[in-house]
């Protein structure tokens, strides 16, 4: 049995446990919410609160996630009150002085962090605001100051953005949660960089991956259950195609849920294996569903909530509920609403899902089996000034007052400044743009004709507040132009009527300069032959010719290359 | 028993099988029960290829498509759109080569492959049962260049369901070649072993003939010949000759005509008149014009190697 109450104003959540007691404090923030230019500033407050509660020997942590961050304790009731109480004072008043130590902590943490098979997925589907933030580092970690930290806390560290789970006897004596006063957040709104579904975009690795929004409900938990078991059946114990198949329900904002399914693939059968994962999804879209699978599926549901229920493990998520302005469900209400779903329910849910997945397909395309591909260009370009590729003809950089579009291969980049997410700055002039699709146009000064005096042009067109600047690169990691393999084509401005003028008066004058010195070199040898006398002269004077009439000739070359390239 | 000389050369599967007559008649008619009623009556391996004809009568789709509105679940139906969809793509595509297919060409022909792959997935999630259905998405999916890995996926879910499903082999068999995702490495073994794996007096023993006659027109002409006449070659294609067309268990399974009809050219160009004549004369004037074709005009090949064969009586 949960009971509602009120703790200094945060809404709290209290059930009695039979283990040792443990307590919770969650706000609604998270990844989500961050710009991306100041991508970590949650994680960072997170690590900022913890801090000056650093007592080793106490079950403590911190953790911030996509869309809530909490501050967790299992302990005594002292111990929970005090290490409560120590965080919210904290909150208001962040210990400054640990900033850039716990910037490095959490440089550390991100470059010990294994990737994820489904890392990729939300900047695909929601491009590079709010939720798909998760595909992005803590890029905005450089830029992030005092004040940032302060407004951020101001925003979303409040009593009214906070909810509190007690699993215990009741309210620890001498809790006291400090918080400042503010307003509820709600989730923000999810972008879409996804302009048709199903879409896919091609991986480069071999496994396949696909997601799907679904409503927050009961049958959708069932329909990731039985998927799974599906996808088990069909890719790996019949086919042999997948070692790993499984699939993943997770709750997003008040009414949302992710459905997440993953399949690694053995060697040589990627294109199996897509094609396996799409009957697999077919068959229960259109209803084809092993009664079985959804029976076994909920009892396992069922029994997961009774279990919990028990060990005072479904509180975080029913306070992370009232958070999202759901009700509290009690585990009666939610095993009722598990044991009501069967296999029509489930096709429902599929039909849904299929409409709006996001495949990542296994080194493979995917529209043969109904699949959109992702955008991955853009299908504008800005006006500006073009520049040259020190590394050949295929590439160009456009920089104008739009914003900027790097073409290769035909295929066009651009992040207006308008729609621009970040600007990642190093003091070697590169420029990383990244749009709010997710798209990248990447500007390395030292692979571009003329870049380098346009860079304060361009840094002063950067909308307010989206650059970070980045500390020095390692030299070695400053990329330096490959020699396209034909001799120089650029630059390829054509040649004035002046300049050509001039290149053509320019080769007969060496036309003509060449064959007077090969003239002499011949008349010396023809005299050398008839008269050894001044040997040594004259072998200087053929050696001179010679020498002058070969350079004359790279010469005739270049000219004539000058006036008829293309 | 006398028999009177071949005079005429029969390519249409109508004169080979009389239900393939029925079929087209009522799909022309767009009586589809009727359809029905006669490719349920036949094995596993004839249905499809009689679904096969229904998917080749101009304007089946817009049947086809009514009456899968109104019934979802007729496989048979479905079976027959997705080659229905594929036989469209491929009249666009034309049978050239890949470098004579323009553009605009190969967009309508993966247009209309898509569309067919689209229903082949309803049909299959719905009867994953048919191998009528698992046949059909190998000839959608070749085109669509899925991989071989997911064409191996299709073929062994149509033998799974039907050891000897003739129709997915044949597909199968060009999927296997070089010019789509194979090569002779994997082509040649698996048509011997799928050979010799069948009954004995099957059909199947043409699988070995027309994985060699794609090798022989692949390679430059004296080669090929060369080839083809290569003791290990020449082996094989008796080998299988003798647990096929050979045997006296062969009969008039659906098959048949395209099976002699491959021996016949096999034989007749390994010089072996005598088998070849036998091979013409259960045939009559019965042919199938695939590996025909390979040769030239395939009437006029049969005329006169069928001639020649049978001792230059006409």
């Amino acid at each position: 049995m949960i009971e509602q109450l009120d703790v200094d104003g945060v809404p709290a959540l209290l059930t009695p446990t039979t283990g040792p007691a443990h307590a919770g404090l969650a706000f609604r923030v998270g990844f989500a919410d961050e710009p991306l230019p100041r991508r970590g500033i949650t994680h960072l407050v997170e690590h900022l609160a913890l801090h000056s509660t650093g007592v080793a020997d106490y079950h403590y942590n911190g953790a911030t996630g996509v869309e809530y961050t909490f501050f967790h304790m299992q302990g005594s009731e002292q111990d929970l009150a005090a290490f409560l109480t120590g965080v919210c004072s904290s909150l208001r008043d962040l210990p400054m002085h640990r900033l850039a130590v716990e910037k490095d902590l959490l440089q550390a943490e991100a470059n010990g962090r294994s990737q994820g098979a489904a890392d990729n997925m939300s900047l695909w589907r929601h491009g590079a605001r709010d939720y798909g933030m998760p595909s992005y580092p803590e890029w905005g970690l450089p830029a992030i100051g005092e004040d940032d930290l302060r407004a951020w806390v101001a925003r979303y560290f409040t009593k009214e953005n906070a909810v509190l789970w007690l699993a215990g006897d009741g309210v620890p004596d001498g809790l006291r949660l400090d918080l400042p006063s503010g307003t509820r957040q709600p989730a923000p709104t999810p972008s879409s960089a996804l302009p048709v579904t199903p879409a896919y975009f091609p991986a480069d690795s071999g496994v396949l991956v696909w997601d799907a929004e679904v409503p927050r409900a009961a049958r959708s938990s069932v329909f990731a259950g039985v998927l799974e078991r599906a996808m088990r059946r069909e890719l790996r114990q019949e086919a042999g195609l997948s070692y790993t198949a499984q699939a993943a329900y997770e709750p997003l904002g008040a009414d949302r849920a992710l459905v997440t399914a993953v399949a690694d693939s053995l060697p040589d059968k990627q294109a199996a294996l897509l094609g396996g994962f799409v009957d697999v999804l077919a068959a229960l879209r259109v209803g084809r569903i092993d009664e079985a699978d959804v029976a076994a599926v909920v009892k396992q549901r069922a029994e997961a909530l009774r279990h919990a229920e028990e060990q005072g493990a479904r509180l975080p998520g029913q306070a992370l509920n009232l958070l999202a302005g759901r009700p509290v469900q009690s585990a009666d209400e939610a095993i009722a609403e598990m044991r009501a779903v069967g296999p029509a329910e489930v096709a429902e849910v599929a039909v849904a899902a299929s409409g709006n997945g996001l495949l990542m397909a296994p080194r493979a395309r995917a529209d043969w089996a109904g699949f959109t591909a992702a955008p991955n260009h853009s299908e504008t370009t800005v006006h500006g000034t073009a520049y040259a590729s020190l590394e050949g003809p295929g590439e160009s950089l456009i920089i104008g007052p739009e914003g900027v579009t790097l073409v290769r291969e035909g295929t066009p980049a651009t992040v207006r400044f308008d729609a621009c997410a970040i600007v990642r700055a190093w003091p070697d002039g590169a420029r990383y743009f990244v749009g709010h699709d997710g798209i990248v146009v990447a500007i390395e000064p030292t692979l571009w004709s003329g870049v380098t005096g346009a860079l304060p042009w361009l840094d002063s067109h950067i909308p307010a507040g989206l650059r970070v600047d980045q500390p020095p690169r390692d030299p070695a990691r400053i990329p330096q132009p490959v020699a396209p393999e034909q001799p120089a084509p650029l630059p390829v401005a054509p040649l004035t009527r002046r300049a050509r003028a001039l290149t053509v008066a320019g080769l007969i004058g060496t036309v003509l300069g060449t064959l007077f010195f090969v003239a002499v070199a011949l008349i010396g040898l023809v005299l050398l032959t008839e008269d050894t006398s001044a040997l040594f002269g004259s072998i200087v004077i053929i050696g001179f010719s010679i020498l002058v009439a070969v350079l004359g000739g790279f010469g005739i070359h270049h000219l004539l290359g000058r006036l008829y390239r293309r | 028993m006398l028999r009177a000389m071949p005079a005429d050369v029969l390519f249409d599967v109508a004169s080979h099988y009389p239900e393939a007559g029925v079929v087209r008649t009522a799909m022309t008619a767009r009586d589809w029960s009727k359809v029905r009623t006669t490719v349920d009556a036949a094995p596993p391996a004839g249905r499809s290829m009689l679904l096969g004809v229904a998917a080749d009568v101009p304007g089946a789709e817009e049947t086809l498509q009514e009456v899968l509105a109104a019934d979802p679940g007729d496989s048979a139906a479905a079976a027959t759109l997705g080659q229905r969809w594929t036989a469209i793509g491929w009249k666009i595509r034309s049978a050239a080569r890949a470098e004579y297919v323009t553009a605009e060409q190969f967009a309508a022909f993966h247009e209309r492959l898509r569309r067919a792959e689209a229903v082949l997935i309803e049909g299959v999630a719905r009867n994953p049962g048919d191998p009528a259905l698992w046949a059909a998405r190998l000839t959608s999916g070749r085109g669509l260049e899925v991989g071989l890995a997911e064409i191996r996926r299709r073929y062994d879910k149509a033998i799974a369901l039907d050891p000897g499903h003739l129709p997915a082999q044949w597909a199968f068999l060009q999927s296997l070649c070089p010019k789509w995702s194979g090569s002779w490495e994997l082509l040649h073994p698996w048509a011997r072993e799928t050979a010799l794996a069948a009954p004995p007096g099957s059909t199947q023993g043409a699988l070995v003939v027309d994985a060699h006659l794609e090798h022989w027109l692949d390679l430059p002409g004296g080669e090929g010949d060369r080839y083809l006449t290569s003791a290990p070659v020449r082996d094989e294609i008796y080998e299988a000759a003798r647990h096929s067309v050979l045997h006296p268990g062969f009969g008039r399974d659906y098959g048949w005509v395209h099976a002699a009809s491959s021996f016949a050219l096999a034989f007749s160009m390994l010089g072996d008149e005598e088998a070849a004549g036998a091979m013409f004369k259960q045939l009559g004037d019965l042919a199938d014009d695939y590996p025909w074709s390979y040769l030239g005009d395939p009437a006029a090949q049969i005329r006169t190697r069928r001639a020649r064969a049978l001792g230059g009586a006409r």
